[in-house]
């Protein structure tokens, strides 16, 4: 069964006959928000049933669209906090990429402004590792991007989105070694952006995510995951009890593959492990459970099926 | 861009110079010191790395002198001053504090002031200077300057004197016989003298 991602945006008015839809259908609801009198769900569904979601959305008023990033986590990586990268720039970019579904995860550096003195600290580093891809925000400067991007992109193994002030093809003449994708023609800026330029570069840059994700998905189907995280995330939601206390808006946030499950690592891995999936598999057999870097909360990230010979 | 008469930058990047004067235009208009500003330069070279800002300021208003805002009325060595216009009323309590300590000044309603002066202390007190806009301007024109230069230029170096005002901006240490003459290049693009 393919799995479309999808956004429905649409009224309070008989959205549970939404919900119950995409349930009934095999599907996953990523996440369900409810502003003022809005509902706007995150869901994976069955390809072949999307036009009947359409059409039952169509009496409710509400609006499906096809989000390429919903089921993905993101770090979108500013190069600091000052007022320098934000709120513009980096919130934009961020923002942007939440309207196509993706969580994301803005991480400030520490020190990786400047030129000479830029540089990633291995907290950065790991929690970056943590995501399924990571969007690089840096400035206007050839010059600069040559000589940091070394120093920011060491040790991060998840594909790198590198957005600057140059074009495209001078970002990939200045960018050694090289990452998987370029947005040229986006770099630091004091404004919000929304000339219809500005907003074509945004939108270029959820294309080119989008497509670097496609091709990790794509690495990912050669060699399938043991089970699938949007029904991990489900079975978790549905027998861990404590799950239902988090108060972030997804307890569970679901990765291409792995999940960030958001209980302190110390109480809840042993559990989580042990959790049943059906016939005697267990979550620990075909996935691992760590730390994760981000507060106390589990990382938990499947492993494929070459390795557990279990396809849940 | 509105208000500043030259607006001229210059960089190695192309590219790089057009964003800068952007950045440079956005954040003077957010900080409303486009009308102050009559020439502006900016210099950015990511190579060394440096970044220089010279400019000229329009005429500023004059220093703040008591009789501007206030009336005072004299009786022996007790001054009574009614307020006229209250955005003084603050550098004025606080220059009349040091002047003549905090037990000395009262301030028995919102629009009155009264002051026990020393002998002779009544003379020439309509004429003393409270607040002086220009210090503050130099102060907001120099945060400016913080916020367009790239970050992690913490060697920094500004001046202020006759209407003219520099800034230069480095991540390392630079000899500065280098920066008074950069300085003094960058003014003359812009047809003035340092």
């Amino acid at each position: 069964m393919i799995l479309e991602p999808i956004t429905y945006k649409g009224g309070l008015y008989r959205y549970e006959e939404m919900v119950e839809l995409i349930e009934d259908l095999g599907g996953y609801i990523i996440q369900l928000q409810q502003i003022a009198g809005d509902i706007i769900i995150l869901a994976l569904v069955p390809k072949e049933d999307l036009e009947l979601i359409r059409a039952v959305a169509k009496p409710l008023s509400g609006e499906v669209k096809v989000s390429p990033l919903v089921g993905t986590e993101i770090a979108v990586v500013s190069m600091s906090l000052q007022i320098h990268h934000l709120p513009h720039a980096t919130c934009d970019v961020a923002e942007y990429l939440r309207q196509y579904g993706a969580k994301t995860n803005v991480i400030g550096l520490a020190r990786g402004f400047g030129k000479r003195v830029a540089q990633l600290n291995v907290e950065e580093r790991d929690v970056i590792n943590e995501h399924d891809c990571a969007v690089l925000l840096y400035g206007n400067f050839e010059e600069c991007i040559r000589y940091k991007n070394p120093k920011i992109g060491r040790g991060i193994t998840v594909p790198i989105i590198a957005t600057g002030g140059p074009d495209r093809e001078a970002l990939m003449r200045c960018i050694d070694p090289p990452v998987e994708g370029y947005v040229g023609g986006m770099g630091r800026l004091a404004h919000r952006a929304k000339r219809p330029e500005e907003l074509a570069k945004l939108d270029e840059m959820v294309a080119e995510v989008s497509r670097v994700l496609d091709l990790r998905r794509a690495e990912i189907y050669k060699d399938p995951l043991s089970a699938a995280p949007p029904r991990l995330m489900d079975l978790i939601l549905e027998k861990v009890e404590a799950i239902h206390e988090v108060t972030s808006p997804t307890p569970v946030t679901v990765q291409m593959a792995g999940l960030r499950v958001k209980l302190p690592y110390e109480t809840y891995a042993k559990p989580l492990r042990e959790l049943e999936l059906e016939q005697g598999v267990r979550l620990g057999d075909i996935a691992d459970v760590l730390p994760s870097r981000m507060r106390t909360y589990i990382w938990v990230r499947v492993r494929p099926f070459s390795e557990t010979k279990v396809m849940v | 861009m509105t208000g500043i008469e030259v607006f001229t930058h210059d960089c190695p990047e192309k590219a790089g110079g057009e964003y800068y004067e952007r950045i440079a235009a956005d954040v003077l208009q957010d900080l409303n010191l486009l009308r102050v500003i009559s020439k502006l330069h900016i210099s950015v070279d990511p190579k060394v790395p440096l970044f220089i800002a010279v400019g000229v300021i329009r005429k500023l208003p004059a220093v703040v002198k008591i009789h501007d805002f206030a009336s005072v009325q004299a009786k022996g060595n007790r001054l009574t001053l009614s307020i006229g216009d209250e955005s003084y009323l603050a550098p004025l309590l606080k220059f009349l504090w040091d002047r003549y300590g905090k037990s000395n000044v009262e301030q028995p309603d919102r629009w009155t002031v009264v002051i026990t002066v020393p002998e002779g202390g009544a003379e020439g007190f309509e004429e003393l200077p409270v607040y002086d806009p220009r210090e503050d301007i130099f102060r907001d024109l120099m945060y400016a300057m913080v916020l367009i230069q790239p970050e992690g230029f913490k060697v920094r170096k500004e001046a202020y004197r006759d209407g003219k005002f520099w800034f230069v901006a480095s991540e390392d240490t630079l000899p500065e016989d280098v920066v008074e003459r950069q300085v003094r290049e960058k003014f003359a693009l812009i047809g003035e003298e340092l």
